[in-house]
């Protein structure tokens, strides 16, 4: 099965994930089916409820990615929770409950208004789902399973290693197509599912499948793959259950090992059928590139060298190989959320003969950007700040507000002067009104050259952007670092008898680009002298 | 993978000094590294990637080589001891029993160091070593070298090191190492300050991998796969970056230690159909831009694209390799031939056809400019018709111009789910981008698209109104108030990263002092979505706060975030 992560297709197949987007970092992951798989007793096949409405599986898969989905009318009522309860043996104090699902069913649409229709309708449904009918309100989009998107969704197991982190790790330890990666702490299996993306370059069973080119040798193919570890069974097992969902089977391989005490060598059982060498009972996963989320990196390190015999012969893999590549130099990289922990890998980094160790920080920002509402002429409006824009403004306002306490004075000095009690409440309400309209001709003059009167409300007021307010201001400490190719005397020496080393033609004497300016400047200057 | 420096590769070497100096290895020829030394090529082809040699200018003192490798156990011990650890002398060591060094008594002139700049000069040009001796005798020459602490000595060390040691490390030439080597050593602003970890954030908001091996899985492929829209004004950065992802970057990539040439030759038609049997072959044969998948299609502000940058990885954008990946699997559209192909001259005006008499009738060189306009042609019409066809897996941007107007142009030809990744070294550009993709906007533009409808509707009576559901109609007046349709974007987010470095030594643990500022470089990236034609109304409640208040459900985008209430 192809995997909708790397070949999604055009639209949404069946059996295969898929992402129901409600909205941002809110996305529902389900394995879209035909049948209610999960016995839960909808009339429509299976069910996803969600805050934005209820959604049939068959109003989703065969629809184009991408595709806005309308929510439809789903009875859900009591229905889906009773049968919940009723799974659950203890929980069975229902007079009328049955124990199996199928009849639940029918027994709930029994309880609908034209029962018999409907009970002759359930018989049906139980081979074929009832046509989904469009609510009237409610949607959400049909997405096809991206790294990203599902390390937004995926259930937590660990600490994930997030979109920041992961593309910045897996760009600097040259994670290309055709790679062979090995990940220690699957954890939640954010990472990798980034890592397959990279390394992939080809489902591997195409190799079974290849046409008849057998005219020239085919080119030996390496296809990406990522070896995963993971020493919490429980764990394992879910990632493992997820890869095969995800259609990621023979690109990812999970151990359930502990790598600290027996190392990356691949146990021949559980190993692909790739070509193993014969006398090893296992096989080394060729790793072009390391990462390690491990709380103690330095003791998995001593795993991860050049020398075959220095690995612990004592061990359950009896490890005699390298788990590198013996080609080409390897990239790592260790996750620390502790400065201590990173310290001590760099300590063990440097006694193993790693080079170009560096250890960063990723400082990740989300921003929102909105329209703000600031003035004084949005009084009442939601979510404006009902303040003078300018100073202009809030003298204007002032001035207004003096303008009107004064007239009220003379108005009261002149009730005074005159004794008349009854026209107090008149008096008051002239002078007020005034004011009123003196300050709204001092608001719009000063708020002319915007016009917010004519402008729609999502043009109003002025664009602005922060950043959001939860932030996280440390994931981890990523220690980088590179172990070149092992390079032998007798390397070398076969290097020197090809590339003769003093063979030097003088003539084409390259000259650097910086050289060649300033001769060329150095020219110009004595053509002027 | 790069596992040895190859002939007439672009390879970086790191100096001392911390710069990086990018040279093509031609056989038989010296390597210049300025002050760090003179060697000839053929003593690093053939070679392993990141090892440290030291320069010997006479090859004599070395066994007749002017390399000598440095092993990592020597490189870290000096490093150690440069740095003051490892020799019992911890820093924590000088805690109670022995005085604290201060620099109480150091004299800030520079006078402590006995030896003159001339005498340091004469050193120089008497050895011929690797700077050993010369970073030895400034070090006796100090006159109170004594009175540092372990710290300055080691700084001390390492400056004098960083200045006279000949020693390079040889590095593979990749996506990073351009990035970094263009920011640091180069102009930053020729790849618009674009940084490592917004590349790589690029990349993964974009979704860009290898497409596979669809020609083998083919039962699948309805369509052919991994095609990316790239507008690149980063010098050909972005599109490499991208083509590092997809596997089509380097010629030599997958290959073996021997070495393999000679297999990738191209077929001089212009048939890029026949894929079918060359299926084994690692890049199968296309001809100039004609692979149906894992392709790139740049789209360029100019008449001919900027891709300078890609010389580093072998491709000479004015007169491409033909076995190298991007041959096939580049293909550069212009805006002009994009939105108006008919004014193209290339594209618009097919050469006359000759029949086969009328060409064996021509002189050769004639023939020959005769085929080859004719294949250009061939080539423009169907490059051009590809991507105004659309249904592209994602879109890379990183532009000069203003974003939106990109998007306003791209995003339609996205098929659907796939994602937009925008990059812009400023904010602002983005900002708008993210308003004119705003909720409220959204709502906006549903209610008046549906008025309109109603309107229209009412105004046509007789003329079938069931049409309006199945496709989107156009409104004259739905454009020219809304820039774009912002309802074809999900989830727009505004984002930035930023990696620092530290120094990580037992009790000296900080971060590096000083960095690279200038622009901040912001991502912004969304999903391209199918929205639906009919009216329907956002159900559920914005947040658990507004239960009450939200009774009535309103016509808006509750994909967005958090700024559903924006719209009452």
């Amino acid at each position: 099965m192809p995997s909708p992560f790397l070949t999604p297709g055009d639209q949404a197949p069946l059996d295969s994930l898929a992402l129901l987007h409600l909205r941002r970092d809110q996305t529902v992951p389900t394995i879209l089916r035909a049948h209610d798989d999960e016995g839960l007793g909808y009339n429509e096949g299976k069910v996803v409820n969600t805050r934005f409405g209820s959604f049939p599986h068959s109003t989703l898969y065969h629809k184009p990615w991408g595709s806005q989905i309308v929510a439809s009318k789903v009875d859900t009522g009591s229905r889906g929770r009773r049968n919940l309860k009723r799974k659950a043996p203890t929980a069975d104090n229902d007079a009328d409950s049955t124990p199996t699902p199928t009849t639940a069913v029918n027994e709930d649409a029994a309880e609908d208004e034209t029962p018999a229709i409907q009970q002759e309708q359930q018989q049906q449904q139980q081979q074929k789902p009832k046509a989904a009918v469009a609510a009237s309100s409610g949607f959400l989009h049909l997405l096809y399973p991206t790294p990203e998107l599902w390390t937004a969704s995926l259930p937590h197991r660990t600490q994930v290693v997030y979109t920041p982190d992961y593309s910045y790790i897996l760009h600097r330890l040259c994670v290309r197509p055709g790679s062979s990666v090995i990940e220690a702490g699957a954890g939640s299996g954010s990472f990798t599912h980034a890592a397959v993306r990279a390394v992939f370059n080809g489902y591997p069973s195409d190799q079974q499948q290849q046409p008849e080119s057998a005219q020239q040798p085919p080119k030996k193919r390496k296809y990406g793959k990522v070896h995963s570890f993971e020493f919490h069974a429980q764990r394992a097992s879910k990632v493992r259950e997820e890869i095969t969902q995800h259609g990621l089977d023979g690109l990812v391989e999970v151990t359930h090992r502990d790598v600290y005490e027996d190392g990356f060598l691949l146990n021949r059982d559980t190993a692909s059928t790739e070509g193993a060498s014969e006398s090893a009972s296992s096989t080394s996963p060729k790793a072009n590139a390391v990462f390690l989320d491990l709380p103690a990196p330095w003791l998995a390190l001593r795993h991860l060298t050049r020398e075959c015999r220095q690995q612990e012969t004592g061990t359950a893999t009896g490890g005699i190989q390298s788990a590198l590549d013996p080609t080409t130099p390897v990239y790592i990289c260790t996750f620390s959320p502790c400065l201590e922990q990173s310290e001590r890998t760099i300590s063990a980094m440097r006694q193993l003969g790693w080079l170009q160790i560096e250890m960063v920080e990723v400082n990740h920002r989300r921003i929102e950007v909105k329209r703000e509402k600031y003035g004084l002429e949005f009084e009442g409006a939601r979510g404006a700040v009902v303040f003078p824009r300018t100073v202009d403004e809030a003298v204007a306002k002032t001035r207004t507000i003096e303008e009107r306490t004064r007239r009220f004075r003379e108005a009261m000095k002149e009730r005074d002067a005159r004794g008349d009690e009854q026209s107090l409440g008149e008096a008051m309400r002239e002078g007020v009104e005034e004011g009123v309209e003196d300050g709204k001709a001092g608001a719009g003059g000063a708020g002319e050259e915007d016009g917010e009167e004519n402008v729609p409300s999502y043009k109003q007021g002025r664009l602005i952007h922060r950043t959001e307010p939860d932030l996280k201001t440390h994931t981890s400490w990523l220690v980088f670092a590179v172990l070149p190719r092992d390079w032998t005397e007798a390397d070398e020496q076969r290097c020197r008898e090809k590339w003769p080393a003093h063979k030097v033609i003088e003539e084409v004497k390259p000259k650097g680009k910086k050289q060649l300016k300033r001769e060329e400047r150095e020219r110009k200057e004595k053509e002027k002298q | 993978m790069h596992s040895y420096v190859r002939p007439n590769q672009y390879v970086a070497f790191r100096l001392p000094s911390d710069a990086t100096k990018i040279l093509k290895v031609v056989p038989d020829t010296m390597i210049f590294l300025g002050k760090y030394g003179t060697f000839p090529a053929n003593q690093i082809i053939g070679r392993p990637f990141y090892l440290t040699f030291e320069v010997f200018d006479d090859a004599s003192e070395n066994n007749g080589h002017n390399l000598r490798l440095i092993t990592a156990a020597e490189l870290h011990a000096e490093t150690l001891i440069a740095d003051g650890e490892g020799d019992g002398d911890e820093p924590d060591a000088n805690g109670e029993s022995l005085p604290m060094r201060t620099n109480r008594e150091i004299v800030d002139d520079g006078s402590a160091q006995k030896l003159t700049l001339a005498e340091i000069e004469a050193l120089k040009k008497e050895s011929t070593g690797s700077g050993r001796e010369i970073i030895a005798k400034i070090l006796e020459s100090h006159s109170a070298l004594d009175q540092k602490t372990a710290f300055s000595l080691a700084k001390y060390t390492l400056r004098k090191r960083k200045k006279y040691m000949k020693r390079f490390t040889v590095v593979p030439m990749d996506v990073s190492l351009l990035t970094n080597y263009m920011l640091q050593d180069k102009d930053a602003a020729r790849i618009m300050e674009l940084r490592d970890e917004l590349i790589g954030l690029l990349g993964c908001w974009a979704n860009v991998h290898h497409a596979g091996n669809s020609s083998l899985d083919g039962a699948v492929a309805s369509k052919p796969r991994g095609r990316y829209l790239v507008i690149d004004e980063t010098g050909g950065l972005v599109v490499a970056a991208m083509a590092e992802r997809m596997g089509i970057l380097y010629p030599h990539d997958g290959e073996d230690d021997q070495e393999q040439q000679g297999s990738d030759d191209v077929p001089s038609t212009e048939d890029g159909q026949g894929e079918q049997q060359q299926a084994a072959s690692r890049h199968p044969r296309h001809a100039h831009m004609s692979a149906p998948d894992n392709s790139i299609v740049l789209l360029h502000a100019n008449k001919q694209p900027n891709m300078s940058l890609l010389k580093y990885f072998g491709y000479d954008q004015d007169n491409p390799s033909e076995t190298h990946p991007l041959y096939a699997h580049l293909k550069t559209v212009s805006w002009l031939q994009l939105l108006e192909p008919q004014e193209d001259t290339i594209y618009a005006q097919e050469p006359e056809h000759l029949t086969s008499d009328e060409i064996a009738a021509l002189k050769s060189s004639k023939r020959s400019t005769y085929y080859r306009k004719r294949a250009r042609w061939e080539r423009t019409q169907a490059v051009v018709n590809e991507a105004r066809a659309g249904g592209f897996d994602g879109l890379v941007v990183a532009t000069l111009m203003k974003p939106i107007s990109v998007l306003k142009n791209t995003v339609p030809l996205l098929s659907g789910s796939a994602p937009v990744a925008v990059y812009s070294p400023v904010i602002e550009p983005l900002t708008e981008v993210m308003d004119l993709y705003s909720t409220a906007r959204k709502t906006a533009y549903i209610t008046k698209r549906n008025q309109l409808g109603l309107q229209r509707q009412e105004q046509e009576k007789t003329a079938d109104t069931t049409g309006i559901d199945s496709q989107d109609p156009f409104y004259p007046e739905l454009a020219e108030e809304f820039y774009v349709n912002p309802t074809l974007l999900l989830a727009p987010t505004l984002e930035t990263a930023r990696v620092r470095s530290w120094q990580v030594l037992p009790g000296r643990t900080h971060p590096m002092m000083s960095g690279r500022g200038g622009a901040e470089g912001y991502i912004f990236h969304a999903s391209r979505v199918l929205p639906t034609q009919q009216t329907i109304q956002a159900a559920g409640n914005p947040s658990r706060k507004r239960r009450k208040m939200d009774t009535s459900a309103t016509p808006a985008d509750s994909s967005t975030g958090a700024d559903v209430e924006m719209n009452s």
